[in-house]
């Protein structure tokens, strides 16, 4: 009699244990009744019933799932092989659905692989890779330093922005007979594959060199400019000091002359007297040890060796 | 066995425990009870952090730090979250050790770090972003995954701002403004997702050119260096030589000037001179004439070796004269 009380309590326990369930604020939940969905998804939480033994509780995620694409490989519109990765964030949006169509996230993530990964690869295709990679057609701020740095980029004509949304929108109609509401896709990665990078690489590096290059020939030209001012200002300088110089002296060998002809000209016997003293001075300066004299006895020096009254 | 028990010799206490005494299991089930409710029903929330309280699962309210009380036997539960605190996540690199002189790491995240630009080019970017959950209901129940989540949105904002700016943008003058729509950009997604995350700030660290690149972008800083050198050199010896000539341009000047003064004082002096010798001359014109040759003779005279006196009327003898006598003989 015991025992069977034990029993019966046990059994109530479990019965009442399993008409209750905790539907937690993560999650949102279907009751089946022997496989067949009984009432509307419930998403709110908190304690519920039903009915015990016959009726069985799934439970779904309510929250924002991820979904993170396979970096893939593929080709744009302009023949380049570029590695996109995408990720998207989706929900279940409609749980009945989705158990139906898909039973758990398993299946859910592989339909999203196909879908989210089929739309990339056709938008990708359709677009350029710069209209993957830019945004927008704003103007690159130019570091004025150096032209080779200036670049116009050419036009985008509908830009990053444009590609996600066309991929998000594509999937999601096709998402939605799944119970499945995508609510964001990104580009999380986008690179060129391994040959072209290196391509890239190399493009850069050229670039950098041209750079490098104009620095080193600027570098010489300026140093040879001023080396060829430093020229002209030597033969400017030197030459207008030349110029004061011989004017200055011009001017002063002018002003003597003045002064000498006013004292020397004054009139025929100072001329006269000019000559005369100006001859005699002249005379040390003109004879030497090596000259020779030939003096006459008529001359006024030795005019009176022979006669006394220098006749 | 069974002889055993009859014995009463081995009534060993272990046989008496099935017939279980059912006042102490209630009484010690009670206690029991007693011990685990008083244990579930109080918590603590640290300084940084809030108490989510949940009923059977569901959010009934938020709790602020200290002690709090709550329904025992798990039919509330809590959840704490730093609300506080400053979350940080590194993107392109990762801090290895942490401490006054952090180490970090870099080349393993590389693909995180390289990003194309919208010149095409690639840019390697390191970058940091300082958040917090300011709305733990949202972090905790409208998203899984947070974490993963952020650096999804991270990766993804940084791509689409740096492509679209130039490589050079992006190294040099561009990086305070990428940082900044970076954090506006991965704001609104935070948003959108419903993460519960505001963004403090995003720092951008190492901004660089692909390693494969870096010599080349080296190379032109160095060219830039040797361009100022070569320029320096040029000027050095500009100033080596102008400053020099121009001094000497201004003595030759000086030179000039002391040369006309010189002249004209001469002048002056040499027609004072004059003037008075002349006025002297003029009172006694004869003498003063012959004094003056026959001095200005008779200082000549000896400063000759070769002297050949000739008679006036004598003019024939002057063939026969040997003018070729040995220098030095006196006469």
């Amino acid at each position: 009699m015991k025992i069977g009380s034990i029993i019966l309590s046990l059994l109530v326990l479990i019965l009442l244990a399993n008409l209750m369930y905790v539907v937690k604020e993560t999650e949102q939940v279907i009751i089946t009744q022997f496989g067949k969905p009984v009432g509307d998804p419930i998403d709110t939480p908190g304690l519920k019933f039903k009915l015990p033994l016959v009726q069985k509780v799934h439970r779904f995620d309510r929250r924002f799932l991820e979904w993170d694409g396979d970096p893939n490989e593929l080709p744009t519109r302009d023949k380049r092989f570029i590695q996109v990765n995408t990720y998207a964030r989706w929900r279940i949006s409609d749980p009945l659905l989705y158990f139906q169509r898909l039973r758990d996230e398993r299946g859910a993530q592989t339909r999203l692989d196909d879908i989210l990964d089929g739309e990339t690869r056709n938008a990708i295709a359709k677009f350029d890779v710069v209209e993957v990679v830019r945004s927008s057609n704003r103007e690159a701020e130019q570091s004025n330093l150096v032209p080779e740095e200036q670049v116009n980029l050419d036009p985008i004509e509908y830009g990053r922005e444009a590609v996600r949304l066309e991929i998000l929108t594509n999937a999601q109609a096709r998402t939605t007979d799944l119970g499945i509401e995508i609510l964001d896709l990104q580009f999380k990665r986008i690179n060129y594959v391994q040959d072209v990078q290196r391509k890239v690489y190399e493009r850069m590096i050229a670039e950098r060199r041209r750079i490098a290059d104009r620095f080193r020939s600027e570098g010489q030209g300026e140093a040879m400019r001023i080396r060829g001012e430093k020229d002209r200002d030597l033969l400017e300088i030197q030459s207008e000091a030349y110029r004061q110089a011989e004017e200055l002296k011009g001017d002063a060998d002018a002003r003597a002359t003045e002064i000498y002809a006013a004292a020397y000209g004054r009139n025929a016997q100072t001329q006269d007297f000019y000559g005369f003293l100006k001859t005699l001075e002249s005379y040390p300066a003109v004879f030497d040890k090596s000259s020779t004299l030939v003096l006459s006895t008529d001359g006024d020096f030795y005019r009176y060796l022979t006669d006394v009254d220098g006749r | 066995m069974s002889e055993d028990h009859e014995d009463g010799q081995f009534e060993i206490p272990n046989l008496k425990i099935p017939q279980f005494n059912v006042v102490a299991i209630q009484r010690a089930s009670i206690a029991l009870l007693i011990v685990v409710a008083v244990l579930t029903s109080f918590y603590t929330v640290g300084p940084e952090e809030n108490g989510l309280v949940l009923r059977f699962g569901k959010y009934q309210y938020a709790t602020d730090p200290g002690l709090h009380f709550k329904l025992p036997f798990g039919i509330e539960r809590v959840m704490k979250v730093p609300v506080q605190r400053q979350l940080k996540d590194e993107f392109g690199f990762r801090t290895v050790k942490a401490g006054v002189r952090s180490q970090f790491a870099s080349t393993p995240y590389l693909d995180e770090a390289n990003i194309l630009t919208g010149d095409l080019n690639s840019a390697v970017v390191e970058w940091v972003a300082q958040y917090r959950v300011v709305d733990p209901y949202k972090y905790l129940f409208r998203v899984r995954n947070v974490r993963e989540t952020f650096r999804d949105i991270n990766e993804a904002v940084m791509r689409e701002i740096v492509g679209d700016r130039t490589v050079n943008e992006v190294l040099t003058v561009g990086r305070a403004e990428v940082a900044m729509q970076v954090q506006l950009g991965v704001q609104d997604l935070c948003d959108q997702y419903e993460t519960g995350i505001k963004v403090e700030q995003v720092v951008l660290q190492d901004v660089n050119a692909p390693d494969e690149v870096k010599p080349s972008f080296n190379e032109v800083n160095e060219a830039e260096q040797e361009k100022a050198k070569l320029i320096n050199q040029a000027q050095s010896e500009y100033n080596q030589v102008v400053p020099r000539a121009r001094g000497e341009a201004l003595q030759t000047v000086r030179e000039a000037e002391g040369y006309a003064l010189e002249r004209i004082n001469h002048a002056r002096g040499d027609s004072a001179r004059f003037v008075a010798l002349y006025q002297a001359y003029a009172k006694a014109p004869e003498v003063t004439k012959r004094r003056l040759y026959l001095e200005t003779m008779s200082q000549i005279l000896p400063t000759v070796d070769r002297k050949v006196i000739v008679d006036g009327t004598l003019k024939s003898v002057l063939p026969l004269l040997n003018l070729d006598a040995p220098k030095g003989g006196g006469q």
